[in-house]
């Protein structure tokens, strides 16, 4: 694992999994090891089996095949143990309507054994952290399906977890609250928790993650660092062109070469993958402007998260 | 049983909150009233005054009876949707990742039930006072009769929060628990009666052996039981258990129901990762 080598480090640990439902391998012999205090980004389109990983991992689904471990501890062997160091956010979760938003929260507090003098406190603290300190004597009822989002997350952190299994947890806010929960996810990275979050859209992980895994059809296809990852297709210049009138032409030309691998155009702008020498990309241009394309812009660029998913994905993005 | 479960006191918060626990409870001591009240009304007016005088010879049982009948139909409803209610409003999930015992899940929410039953129980104690201060009935038989009352319901939720750990859908498991509950109180006795009948066809009349096994499974009913208490089945000659009352085997037998109903959902619960 990139600059860090030393396995008693990693928090997270996957070996060999597999979970079938009935004959369909929904998880298909994915390894992966999370070092302590990063925030993991799983990313897959709808269907790659993310849920079904962080169930498995949250101690609700047994493992087909393989072997998962948090903390050390074996999810098949030891899930009090797990329990104990995990908070698990479902991608659909209930709450309780029928109580008022403390007395959900004490209700967790308790199941967690949250010593009873320090309960108050707890609340009140992860009431805060999810901006929620004004409901709390609220119906449950009564919260926005947002609010009892961040009130799920609240009911997370009251044991004050080292490990977090977010399953999607902005899916259905708008753009606002997004953004409250990557600053809270921000916050909790700050605390030195280890995160493990789920979603499908790439870019609404990329500039919180400390490292990735993209999932797709039940196959781990890249993980690691998010450095190492785009290291991974360092030498791979994207390649961003507009053109004057229509791009088609200068598309086929593009396809045309070898030194160029995936071409797309929505409409105006070209984007394509030069594996060729990146100090040797002035010829490309060249290329071009003599096939008779007047360029517009030619620019450059290192392959981001973006690209990354799009190539490890084959083009299947949620 | 831990007053600090925290399932207890989630289900205890919002149980007694909500307006149902309230029109329950008042419906039930309504309809134990108006029952009460015509059946007074009828003696009254119809039978000689020597009867009226000691009303409660009739009042106090007819109480039992009927208080008995509404426990066989509400006390399965009590926690027959415990888990799947849960399930359908997907806190299950929530549940079993925190640190919650099954045995915690267990006696939080059938302890929730009970608390309810004794509720129910208790609000029909006014009535009981009054037509006992009527006479008729010692009052340890009324005590007993509460106590088969008591366990009824007790083996009832039980029985229904087993179901509820093993039926997906909560209106099924209310369906599968009422439909225990009227095999327990109703087809054993018509099966009884059905075997009696039958042997009234034998020549020589039934073996005793047979006798016997029509006397065993009345000793499974509470109703029989409460009879046994209040009015003296006869019992034949020679049958088994014949000088032992009806109600001490049949609350027995009800305990075990009771063990074996909470020993299978701790083991389903213990094997939730199999089935969630
Ligand atoms: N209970 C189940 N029974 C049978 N198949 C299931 C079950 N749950 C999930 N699957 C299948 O397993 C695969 C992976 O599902 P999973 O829910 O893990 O995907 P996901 O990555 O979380 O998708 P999404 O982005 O839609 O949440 C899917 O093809 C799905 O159809
Ligand atoms: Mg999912």
């Amino acid at each position: 694992m990139g600059d860090n080598p030393n396995n008693t480090t990693s928090m997270i640990r996957l070996e060999n999994v597999t979970k079938y439902y009935k004959t369909f391998p929904a998880v298909n012999n994915v390894s992966l090891e999370i070092a302590r205090g990063e925030v993991f980004g799983f990313i897959g389109p709808n269907g790659a089996g993310k849920t079904t990983t962080i169930k498995m991992l949250a101690t609700l689904m047994l493992p087909s095949d393989g072997r998962l471990s948090i903390g050390g501890y074996d999810i098949v062997s030891e899930p009090h143990e797990v329990r104990r160091i995990i908070g698990y956010m479902p991608d659909s979760f209930g709450v309780y309507e029928d109580l008022l938003v403390w007395e959900y929260l004490d209700y967790f507090a308790s199941l967690y054994k949250v010593d009873p003098a320090r309960r108050g406190r707890a609340i009140s603290d992860v009431l805060e952290l999810t901006d929620l300190a004004i409901k709390r004597d609220s119906q449950v009822m009564s919260l926005s399906r947002g609010m009892k989002q961040r009130l799920c997350l609240a009911k997370t952190l009251i044991h004050d977890p080292e490990v977090l299994l977010l399953d999607e947890p902005a899916s259905g806010l708008d753009p606002h609250a997004r953004i409250e929960i990557r600053e809270l996810i921000r916050e909790l990275c700050r605390m030195g928790k280890t995160v493990l979050v789920s979603s499908h859209i790439l870019t609404e992980l990329a500039d919180f993650c400390t490292s990735i895994g993209i999932i797709e059809a039940g196959c781990l296809l890249a993980s690691g660092r998010i450095d190492d990852i785009t290291h991974q297709l360092a030498g791979h210049v994207m390649l961003e062109i507009t053109v004057k009138g229509d791009p088609g032409p200068c598309v086929d030309a593009l396809s045309e070469r070898a030194d160029i691998e995936r071409v797309t155009c929505d409409g105006r702008a070209i984007r394509a993958e030069y594996t060729g020498d990146a100090n040797e990309v002035d010829e490309l241009l060249e290329y071009l402007i003599r096939g008779g394309a007047r360029v517009l812009s030619f620019t450059r660029s290192e392959a981001d998260l973006e690209d990354i998913f799009l190539k490890v994905t084959r083009g299947v993005v949620a | 049983m831990n007053i600090s479960n925290p399932i207890l006191i989630k289900e205890m918060r919002t149980r007694m909150r909500g307006r149902r626990s309230f029109l329950v409870l008042t419906g039930y001591v309504l309809v134990l009233s108006l029952i009460l009240g015509l059946v007074y009304l009828v003696l009254s007016n119809n039978a000689p005054t020597s009867v009226v005088s000691s009303a409660g010879r009739y009042l106090t049982p007819v109480l039992i009876f009927v208080q008995m009948g509404l426990i066989c139909l509400i006390a399965p409803t009590f926690s027959a949707s415990a888990i799947s209610s849960e399930r359908e409003q997907e806190t299950f999930d929530l549940l079993v990742v925190s640190l919650a015992r099954p045995s915690t899940i267990v006696f939080g929410k059938v302890g929730a039930s009970l608390s309810y039953l004794l509720l129910t129980l208790f609000g029909s104690l006014p009535l009981i006072a009054l037509t006992w201060s009527l006479g008729g009935v010692a009052l340890g038989d009324v005590a007993i009769a509460y106590l088969v009352m008591l366990v009824a319901g007790v083996t009832y939720c039980s029985m229904s929060f087993m179901w509820s750990t093993l039926v997906r859908r909560g209106v099924f498991a209310q369906l599968l628990s009422l439909f225990t509950v009227i095999f327990l109180v109703a087809a054993m006795p018509a099966l009884a009666m059905f075997f009696t009948a039958l042997a009234s066809n034998f020549s020589g009349g039934p073996s005793q052996g047979f006798i016997n096994v029509v006397y065993l499974l009345m000793r499974t009913n509470p109703f029989a039981a409460i009879a046994y208490l209040l009015f003296g089945l006869p019992m034949p000659q020679g049958v088994w258990m014949e000088k032992v009352p009806i109600w001490i085997t049949q609350v027995i037998f009800y305990l075990g129901l009771t063990a074996l109903s909470l020993f299978f959902s701790l083991r389903r619960l213990e094997r939730v990762r199999k089935w969630l």
